[in-house]
């Protein structure tokens, strides 16, 4: 069995539009399907390798109509030159670079989309090139390739159609880890190691939402591309590992069916999806080397409802020459200490984990309720101080997974001193850009997160004099200051430096920077400008700040703690929605597929033929309706182990035939007796019924029942019964017939006392001779000319009915002559019986053989042959009117006469067409032979 | 994700005609039920996937005609299948009476196969005669699992099919575990065993 598969639809040839679109001047070598990601969005898009004398350029169409029919659907949108210059880099989806481009595919995953990789990856190779000839197609494309994807979103009427790449990403896995998040082991470390197990190759499936698309995500400086090597076999292995992260089994290819159930959960997701409300307390302080000698409640205890997750920010956490050189710090174990002292004492918090980078140290705690929910625990951090290798300067990252949810935090220490405002951007995009959470394959970025939280001493400062600073401090004007905050102009101004960050207006006083100990801005010699270098900013959709202060109250720093706190929603699935969404689903798609199952109607499954008659054809039409979706292929198949899908008697025609949805077929099926099979209806061996199996390729069968009765006729009847049967034989009750055409039903006793009452030779056949001796003696050309279908018919009636009694005068001679003939053929058994076949073959030549078998042949079978010979000889001696000549009539009568036994006429399969010829040819010259001897003289027997 | 199925399996549903048959598969099939009673004359499919302790299991349903002038042909549906639902009416005495010979039919046509038992349109107890007590007797002693279902009223449907499923799975688990077996207990003979032979002599 085979199914029809869902989208039975002919793939559209998208490369040969392409090419029409495109016309002669360029060859399209192969267009693929596409999804392309753009903030966010997801679209899709028809990919194409286009080829000019040598030069190579990828372009990237869409399409008025989904799926696109004609090349008049498409639109250029953008052009890449595919050259040495060309990058890509293969994970979850392709990404593209050239030297001004960067687009980000997704391509289904198929072989077609294998071959187009692996096409692109070997032109990559070629040499740097001009592309001039790319210009005139660019032209074409530039209102869209400039625009952002706004527009372009409007200028495609189905951008609804596609689904949000965040949903589609981190939802569909995030879909199969909460699947099994109730078998899922989470082990758990108060120390610094991980708490969930690192994704293996036999989880990775599970593996939940860890990415959140977002343009920032394609913001990768050329160089991170340089990781990846161009060699194809690198790009197929990047696929192949991210292939199998996403899929269990990497044998079994992904199937169309799995597309749809990813999508429509999707598509569901809010069915089953909660989202649920946590406290997250975030605080950063520069330390500026001290101990934990004051209480941090005032600073970690802003709320009389305890935080969910505490996210702790330190900076200048040891100043000491040992903290860059060793690896480890006592202050850290003190700072630790503390934090953990002083976490909200109306809950119990695990630590998640802690990281440290000499002075930068981040610690992360969360509720001890919300350990389960918690996995891929991962930290990174990356150093930007001196030579953008020391860590004095540099971010701290820790990320995990809750729920559904990837969150992030950042503590960073950003480049100092007033007029450094560029060095602090470009830490920001370093600390940005190679962060890395090596635990994933390929390892995951800050940006491809839910929900960031950037925190730290990010050093930017206020661009206005110190004494207007200070009297505004004084009056309170922070607007005034915010004004002329760096940070705050990054923000206000588009910037690609903490693009996509919000941060709460500070309502506070500068944290920086104070007289130790005191609440004094600086007094020293330096006389720094106060400064809000403690900051707090955060990046993600269900994020709410609710407080933003810092904490005068304590001294001991140069710095003053900045805390905030926000509530954030995180996704929960709901396991018993998902479950049901999910069955629902499934049930959905089972339905589908049941619909796209060929389906037929049949007006009538049953066929009754009435009175059947030998050599009279009957026929009925039953009409096969295509009621299904797709077309369908039907075919009579054979039932158990017969030879053919029918009964000899039975035809259906056609017995093969496709028909297309809402079409129908009639099949004809008609019944027809012919010699070969008339002899075992006769003797009720074998009855008219016979069961047709309609198969539909792919789908179900249906059963057509054949049944009729049939007229006994005399064809096909045997000498032995025919010579019993005084009436015609349709007068003969069945019961009876069956008695007289058993086998030796002649020698019964009652029939061997009565023996008076037999005919000599069947009255049949007599009757048929009669009628050729009274009108056909002397016609030209008997038993050359063949008769007419309706007179033997006729003569069929006659010969069983009885009536009229005789044959009517005014039919043909030749019918008459075909009948006799088809009589005699159609004996059940032949006039020579059939085991005495090969002894006649043999004995042919030889006269006085051949009269010992004749002499010995049961009386009515002798009698019917010397009849039948003794008429041939009276036909001769007419010859010179009716033309007939010996040798023609004894092979004609031969052949009749002299039959094979069934058994031995099957052509053997090995014998040639030709062989089988040359017997056939010897057998006629023997039989015609055999029977010369008795039609040449009056032998007297 | 991307699988399709961990298991296909193909079931088929036999019993008497007009027990209702085709009304459980396009119940568990398609959840619809239609009154109006259509002969099967053939023998059709559905599929249906289920998913079984996180396992993807496909179901190919095979309905089969069930008047008596087909049994010969129906018979050849028997190949290849894991599981046979047995159908009777808990309405109909001569449906239940007739299960026996269906048994038989199984038997006869395949090797090893899972049954399962069930006495369909349970749903009017004013015309139940065939008691509850009496099928699960007679189940117990075939030693095969029974189940009354109302296809009507969507009643133990699934969950028979949850279990002709389950009984599946097991046996192919056991067959599996067999064949893992398997190896320790042959002897290997080939080129491998000759030359060992050989190092012996020498």
């Amino acid at each position: 069995m085979f199914y029809v598969p869902l989208s039975s639809q002919p793939a559209i040839d998208i490369t040969k539009l392409v090419q029409k679109k495109l016309g002669q001047d360029v060859i399209c070598k192969q267009a693929v399907e596409c999804v392309r990601i753009d903030e966010g969005k997801r679209f899709l898009r028809y990919a194409a390798i286009v080829e000019r004398s040598r030069e190579h350029g990828l372009f990237i169409f869409t399409s008025s109509r989904i799926p696109c029919l004609q090349s008049s659907d498409l639109s250029l949108e953008v052009i890449i030159a595919v050259d040495s210059g060309f990058r890509h880099k293969a994970d979850y989806h392709l990404h593209l670079r050239s030297a001004d481009k960067h687009v980000l595919l997704e391509l289904p995953r198929l072989d077609t989309s294998t071959a187009f990789l692996t096409k692109i990856v070997s032109l990559t190779k070629d040499r740097k090139q001009t592309f001039q000839w790319l210009e005139k197609y660019r032209r074409e494309c530039q209102v869209f390739d400039e625009t952002d994807s706004r527009t372009s979103n409007s200028s495609n009427p189905f951008a609804d159609d596609v689904f949000d790449p965040l949903r589609h990403v981190s939802q569909s896995q995030g879909v199969t880890q909460a699947k099994t998040a109730g078998s899922r082991q989470t082990t758990w470390y108060e120390d610094s190691t991980p708490i969930a197990s690192q994704p293996t190759a036999s989880n990775s499936a599970l593996q939940p939402s860890h990415r959140s698309a977002s343009r920032d995500s394609l913001d990768k400086s050329v160089n991170t591309y340089e990781e990846f090597t161009d060699s194809m076999e690198s790009v197929q292995k990047q696929l192949g590992i991210s292939w199998s992260v996403e899929f269990n089994s990497a044998e079994k290819p992904a199937s169309s069916r799995e597309k749809f159930v990813r999508q429509f959960l999707i598509e569901r997701e809010n069915e089953f999806t909660n989202v649920q409300y946590l406290k997250v307390f975030c605080g950063t302080w520069n330390v500026n080397g001290r101990s934990p000698l004051e209480p941090l409640n005032k600073w970690m205890v802003v709320d009389n409802e305890p935080p969910d997750i505490y996210a702790i920010g330190f900076q200048e956490l040891d100043l000491s020459k040992e903290a860059f050189i060793f690896a480890d710090s006592p202050k850290e174990a003190e700072w630790q200490d503390a934090v953990m002292s002083y976490l909200h004492p109306k809950a119990k918090y695990k630590k998640v984990k802690s990281v440290r980078l000499v002075g930068v140290l981040l610690i992360v705690y969360i509720q001890e309720k919300h350990v389960p929910n918690i996995s891929y625990i991962d930290s990174d951090s990356v150093p930007t101080g001196i030579m953008g290798i020391l860590g004095n300067k540099g971010g701290v990252s820790i990320r995990f997974t809750l729920y559904s949810t990837s969150l992030c935090f950042v503590n960073s220490h950003l480049a100092a001193h007033q007029d450094e405002f560029e060095r602090r951007n470009s830490d920001y995009r370093d600390i940005m850009s190679r962060t890395r959470f090596k635990q994933f394959e390929p390892p995951l970025e800050i940006s491809e997160h839910d929900i960031v939280f950037w925190i730290g001493d990010l050093n930017y400062r206020i661009d206005l004099p110190i004494d207007e600073v200070r009297t505004c401090i004084k009056k309170e004007m922070y607007t005034r200051l915010l004004e002329e905050d760096q940070l705050y102009g990054l923000l206000q101004a588009s910037s690609d430096v903490f693009k996509g960050f919000e941060e709460g207006t500070p309502k506070f006083d500068p944290t920086y920077k104070f007289d130790s100990g005191t609440n004094n801005y600086d007094t020293s010699e330096k006389n720094r400008v106060p400064a809000w270098c403690d900051r707090i900013l955060w990046r993600g959709p269900n994020v709410k700040q609710h407080r933003y202060n810092s904490h005068p109250q304590l001294r001991i720093s140069d710095h003053k703690p900045v805390s905030s706190l926000f509530t954030v929603g995180v996704r929960v699935i709901d396991q018993k929605l998902y479950k049901k969404v999910y069955e629902d689903i499934m049930k959905h798609l089972d339905r589908l597929e049941n619909d796209y199952l060929p389906q037929i109607k049949l007006d009538k499954t049953e066929c009754v033929f009435k009175d059947v008659k030998f050599i009279e054809s009957q026929s009925q039409v039953v009409t096969v309706v295509n009621i299904g979706q797709v077309p369908v292929e039907f075919e009579f198949i054979n039932k158990l182990d017969d030879p053919t899908y029918c009964k000899p008697w039975l035809k259906a025609t056609p017995s093969k035939h496709y028909i297309q949805a809402g079409s129908c077929c009639e099949v004809t099926v008609e019944v027809y007796v012919d010699k070969a099979t008339v002899a075992k209806l006769n003797s009720g061996e074998e009855k008219l019924e016979d069961i047709l199996v309609l198969h539909l390729a792919g789908g179900k069968d249906s059963f057509i029942t054949v049944s009729g009765n049939f007229l006994s006729s005399t064809f096909g009847s045997s000498i032995e019964a025919l010579v019993q049967m005084h009436g015609p034989i349709r007068e003969v009750p069945v019961a009876d017939l069956l008695e007289i055409e058993q086998p030796g039903s002649l020698n019964r006793l009652d029939i061997a006392q009565d023996g008076g009452r037999l005919y000599m030779v069947p009255k049949e056949i007599w009757k048929l001779v009669d009628f050729l001796h009274r009108n056909g003696l002397d016609k030209e050309d008997l038993f050359q000319q063949p008769g007419r279908n309706s007179e033997i018919q006729l003569i069929r009636d006659c010969l069983d009915t009885g009536k009229p009694d005789r044959i009517p005068d005014n039919l043909s001679v030749h019918s008459v002559a075909e009948a006799l003939l088809m009589f005699l053929e159609c004996l059940a058994q032949p006039v020579i019986p059939f085991n005495l076949y090969s002894q006649c073959m043999a004995s042919c030549n030889n006269l006085m053989l051949s009269k010992q078998i004749v002499s010995h042949l049961p009386d009515c079978h002798k009698n019917t042959f010397l009849y039948i010979c003794a008429f041939l000889r009276e036909l001769l001696q007419h010859s010179a009117k009716n033309g007939l000549e010996p040798k023609f009539i004894c092979i004609m009568f031969g052949e009749v006469m002299l039959r094979p036994p069934p058994l031995s006429t099957p052509n053997k399969g090995q014998a040639s067409v030709k062989d089988r010829r040359s017997r056939l040819r010897e057998e006629e010259t023997k039989k015609s032979a055999f029977v010369y001897h008795f039609v040449s003289q009056d032998l007297n027997l | 994700m991307a699988r399709e199925y961990d298991h296909l399996f193909k079931l088929l549903i036999i019993g008497d005609s007009g027990v209702g048959k085709s009304s459980l598969l396009l119940r568990f099939a398609d959840n619809v039920f239609s009154g109006t009673y259509i002969t099967t004359i053939g023998v059709d499919f559905k599929i249906r996937t289920i998913d079984i302790n996180g396992e993807r299991v496909k179901l190919q349903i095979w309905d089969t005609a069930g008047q008596e002038r087909f049994r010969t042909i129906t018979s050849t549906y028997y190949r290849g299948t894991h599981g046979v639902v047995v159908v009777y009416d808990v309405t109909s005495g001569e449906s239940f009476a007739n299960v026996q010979r269906w048994l038989h039919e199984i038997d006869q046509n395949c090797d090893v196969v899972n049954r399962i038992l069930v006495g369909n349109k349970d749903d009017d107890p004013e015309r139940k005669v065939v008691l509850t007590q009496d099928a699960q007797r007679f189940a117990e002693r075939m030693q095969i699992q029974l189940f009354e279902t109302s296809a009507k009223e969507n009643k133990n449907v699934e969950e028979m099919f949850n279990a002709i499923t389950r009984l599946v799975l097991e046996s192919k688990r056991k067959m599996q575990d067999e064949a893992r077996k398997q190896p320790t207990n042959t002897i290997r003979v080939g080129p491998s065993a000759a030359a060992k032979k050989k190092q012996k002599c020498c």
